[in-house]
């Protein structure tokens, strides 16, 4: 059936379209305007704003650690209306059918879940699978497991690295590679509280710095697209703007993308000996294209900490509210899960935001910085139409400014920034910037050929509102939400990449293995039948 | 071919399932009870407890509780079994039974052989049990402190209040071996204490005992493995946990879940006469239900040879036995693909849900 969006606002990087104008799609895909074509259906949209869906690059929504949380935390997210008819379990809050729904409502047709733990992939695809509606990705953590570093430490060819990169990547059935503070999981273990970027990790005699940089180069070498994503050392510490600016000197101009920003954009000035270095930060990250960033920024709610960072969520176990979590040592990174509530008379929290928008307002090129809030480790991914808000307008940051503690605004830069995001950054953020950190060629955008994933806005005052509840979204070209309901399910795909690697490394690794553990490998295997539904997966092409 | 009967009646599984279908649809509140699946079973049966607007319970809730219990109030520090077997230098068996639920434990943990990483690497563990059963800890070299199960609460606080450097009054027997371990425990590289809430101990226990390493974390590295309760009860506590948010004995009367420990346990359900049909599952070992009442409509999923004296039976296959499945591994504390033992045409929990789901009229899900 051929279908035509009719006098929409069309914002599509992508094709560079920011202008009244039509948009064409067929079987699931865009088509280019049919020369004096008939639509079988045709739709008025004048008055809407027409996207591509959006796509999320990191959010905790699937696997393990984010299943303690709900397990954790059954009082913060209580149920409170009945779902409509077609649509299971989509108000269970917090429910992997929850989110599915959620996103698809707000115009989000893909999400990538950032940390799958190698040995635990099955119960991550297990939840994206039960996730309706949108399309799925994962990343896979390496950088505290003892293969790798044993690997490090004998000093092995790159080229047996990249190997077990490529198989763990196509085994885990992920878009590429997280390292969650190299080697930091690994020096827990042996009972360090705090791990730095040239700390060495006891007994292996490696520090942060040399594993990142091995796994950064791998990932390239490989062919994966996505560049390695890292989440840095000393996150959350007064100071570690330092940590940051080394990391990317670091990087030594290879491609790198960083995660969660705002919580490394901390300096130690004023009396409370915290203070927004976002300036400095978005400084430097202008000065290097080779990185790229999500913010991870805080919104006033209570919520909950989620991270493979176990270092880290065990130090922030005091300051939990309410002070109860769960803190797990996997066999490589492990998780920790600490409740918490940011609040707007807080010192800190306030610094936290200001911070976190000073990098959305200061970092030039909106396809260098992401929108994520780390969903939901500085706030609910729901918060972000009100995110994209904040970012439109330079009056509503004055509105929330008046309501934060006055000594935080001395901290930072926030009150002096005027810019205001417009509609076309907001979709390069979203979306065209978004496929391409992922080398999508065929979502993003509204191009002809690319799936027909389509979010149409009716704007107005409240420019929260039109981002939370969309007009229409159409998935694969089906309409899926309609007047910011969903109207349906349909069932997503979980995108996946098959780097190609020399299949001496599964030898190895089933002698190692069976060594160790005294386990066969191939109980972490991740079948097509181990999943309800056999056709769960898309592969996408490597880089090359 | 499955067998099915209605009263001992055989009849063809078409018939069984609309059978089913009635008997759930004509319900006001039905509970979806027993839940003795693997993952794709624990799914199907979520989904038709909420497509009932009924409830769901698992026949080992109590002791899924008791752990979720410490968690959710206080706090919980686990690693997986293969960390403890690589990295533990001190081991502390908890309660009696271990070994019988969970057979694969002491191959396992090895705890007879040396720790593999950090300073620890190929130092003799030291090993010590509380309340072991008789024999149980006999081939692993454990210093054993006897305890029978209600003595547990009481070894576990006075050994906290050691660890925690405070005097104990009583027990001159077990004292000199509580304070050898607290000191041991203290010492340790990476601790790991082994329990399980299927041995008897309870929620006040559980959090004695992670108090105690929560302590030792102050200092230095301890953590616990939990063995979890039978008929699949981790896998589908996970499983649960993603659909709805919520651990079994939860409800949807309202159209949304809502989870109560004291509401939605499925006995408590069928004896007070408020669920007014019960489908029972317990496809690994065919469990009776635990309620007393009986004249509640009951449709029963169990193996072959453990047919109910009444109602409507539907014979199904034992997971990782008769067909493969998904389901949590102790072993590695994650979800891992079973392949069957011995395959069997005999349906699998998902596949006969599914189908009493086709015909309640109605959505199918996602
Ligand atoms: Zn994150």
């Amino acid at each position: 059936m051929l279908t035509v969006l009719r006098g929409g606002h069309v914002v599509d990087p992508a094709t560079k379209q920011d202008a009244i104008g039509d948009v064409w799609f067929k079987d699931g895909r865009i088509v280019a305007p049919p020369p004096g074509g008939k639509a079988d259906k045709e739709i008025d949209v004048s008055g809407h704003v027409v996207m591509a869906g959006a796509i999320d690059i990191h959010s905790h929504i699937a696997g393990g650690n984010v299943n303690t949380a709900r397990l954790l935390l059954p009082e913060l997210h209580r149920a409170i209306r009945a779902r409509r008819a077609g649509t299971p379990l989509s108000t269970a809050k917090w429910s992997t059918y929850e989110t599915g729904r959620l996103y698809a409502q707000m115009g989000f047709t893909m999400v990538v879940e950032p940390a799958m733990a190698p040995h635990a992939s099955l119960q991550t695809h297990l939840e994206l699978n039960d996730v309706p509606i949108i399309d799925k990705g994962a990343l896979t953590v390496l950088g505290n497991d003892d293969f790798l570093l044993r690997m490090l430490r004998k000093g092995e060819a790159e080229s047996a690295i990249n190997d077990y990169v490529a198989f763990t990547v196509g085994n885990t059935r992920s878009l590429g590679l997280k390292c969650i503070n190299p080697g930091g999981c690994e020096a827990f273990k042996e009972n360090l509280r705090v791990f730095g970027l040239d700390d060495e990790v006891p007994f292996y005699g490696l520090t942060s710095r040399q594993i990142f940089q091995a796994l950064q180069k791998s990932t390239q070498a490989v062919g994966v697209h996505h560049p390695l994503h890292l989440h840095m050392n000393n996150l959350g510490i007064a100071g570690n703007i330092d940590t940051a600016l080394d990391t990317i000197d670091a990087a030594q101009g290879l491609p790198l993308h960083l995660a969660h920003v705002q919580f490394y954009a901390y300096g130690k000035e004023g009396k409370n000996a915290f203070s927004s270095a976002s300036a400095r930060f978005a400084e430097k990250i202008n000065a290097n294209a080779n990185v790229s960033v999500d913010v991870g920024q805080v919104m006033f709610s209570d919520t909950v900490t989620i991270s493979s960072d176990v270092l880290k969520q065990f130090n922030s176990m005091p300051g939990g509210m309410p002070k109860k979590g769960a803190i797990f040592d996997g066999d490589a990174n492990g998780g920790g899960v600490v409740p918490y509530a940011y609040k707007i008379s807080n010192y800190y929290n306030a610094i936290q935001w200001a911070a976190g928008l000073e990098l959305f307002l200061l970092i030039n090129n909106p396809e260098q910085v992401y929108f994520t809030t780390d969903h939901p480790n500085g706030g609910p991914f729901t918060a972000y139409p009100d995110l994209f808000a904040l970012l439109m307008s330079a009056d509503l940051r004055a509105q929330t400014m008046a309501r934060l503690p006055t000594e935080a605004l001395e901290h930072t830069t926030l009150p002096s920034l005027k810019r205001e995001y417009t509609l076309y950054e907001i979709a390069q953020m979203s979306r065209s910037g978004a496929a391409k950190l992922f080398g999508f060629t065929d979502r993003g955008q509204l191009g002809a050929g690319a799936v027909a994933d389509i979010a149409v806005y009716k704007p107005g005052k409240d420019v929260a509102g039109m981002f939370r509840r969309a007009a229409y979204v159409y998935k694969d070209g089906e309409l899926v939400v309609r007047n910011g309901e969903v109207t349906q399910y349909k069932r997503g795909k979980t995108l996946n990449i098959r780097p190609r690697y020399d299949n001496n490394i599964t030898t190895r690794l089933d002698a190692y293995y069976d060594e160790l553990y005294g386990l066969p490998r191939s109980i972490f295997d991740l079948p097509d039948a181990a999943l309800p539904n056999h056709d769960v997966f898309a592969e996408v092409a490597c880089r090359n | 071919m499955s067998k099915a009967t209605l009263d001992g009646k055989p009849i063809t599984l078409e018939d069984a399932c609309r059978e089913a279908a009635r008997i759930l649809g004509d319900a006001t509140f039905p509970v979806v009870a027993g839940l003795g699946a693997d993952a794709a079973g624990a799914r199907s049966a979520i989904l038709l407890a909420e497509q009932l607007r009924g409830a769901y319970d698992h026949l080992a809730s109590k002791e899924i509780l008791a752990d979720l219990d410490v968690l959710r109030s206080f706090s919980m520090f686990t690693t997986t079994p293969n960390e403890a077997r690589v990295r533990a230098d001190a081991l502390l068996f908890v309660g009696p039974g271990l070994s019988q639920l969970w057979p694969a434990m002491l191959e396992r943990l090895a705890p007879g052989q040396p720790p593999r990483h950090g300073a620890q690497a190929g130092q003799q563990r030291r090993i010590f049990w509380i309340g072991p059963e008789a024999n149980e800890a006999a081939n692993i070299p454990a210093t054993i402190i006897p305890a029978a199960r209600d003595e547990l609460p009481e070894m576990l606080a006075m050994l906290r209040a050691r660890v925690g450097g405070r005097p104990v009054a009583g027990d001159a027997a077990r004292q000199p071996a509580i304070d050898e371990l607290a000191g041991v425990l203290k010492n340790a590289h990476f601790g790991v204490v082994v329990w399980s809430a299927s041995s008897g101990i309870d929620p006040l226990a559980i959090e004695m005992l992670q108090a105690m390493v929560a302590d030792l974390n102050v200092t230095t590295r301890c953590t616990g493995v939990p063995i979890g309760a039978r008929s699949g009860a981790a896998g589908v506590t996970q499983t649960s946990g993603w659909m709805t948010g919520f651990p079994p004995r939860t409800g949807f009367g309202r159209g949304y879940p809502e989870h109560d420990p004291w509401r939605f346990e499925a006995k408590r359900l069928v004896d007070s006469g408020e669920a007014d049909a019960a489908l029972w599952i317990s496809a690994y070992s065919g469990e009776a239900p635990p309620w007393s009442k009986g004249d509640v409509p009951l449709i029963t999923l169990a193996p072959a040879g453990k047919e109910p004296g009444r109602g409507l039976y539907i014979e199904v296959g034992q997971p990782g036995v008769t067909h493969d499945c998904v389901e949590f591994a102790q072993e590695i504390g994650s979800f891992a693909l079973r392949k069957a033992t011995t395959p069997s045409s005999a349906p699998s929990v998902a596949q006969i849900i599914d189908a009493i789901a086709t015909k309640l009229q109605g959505e199918v899900s996602c």
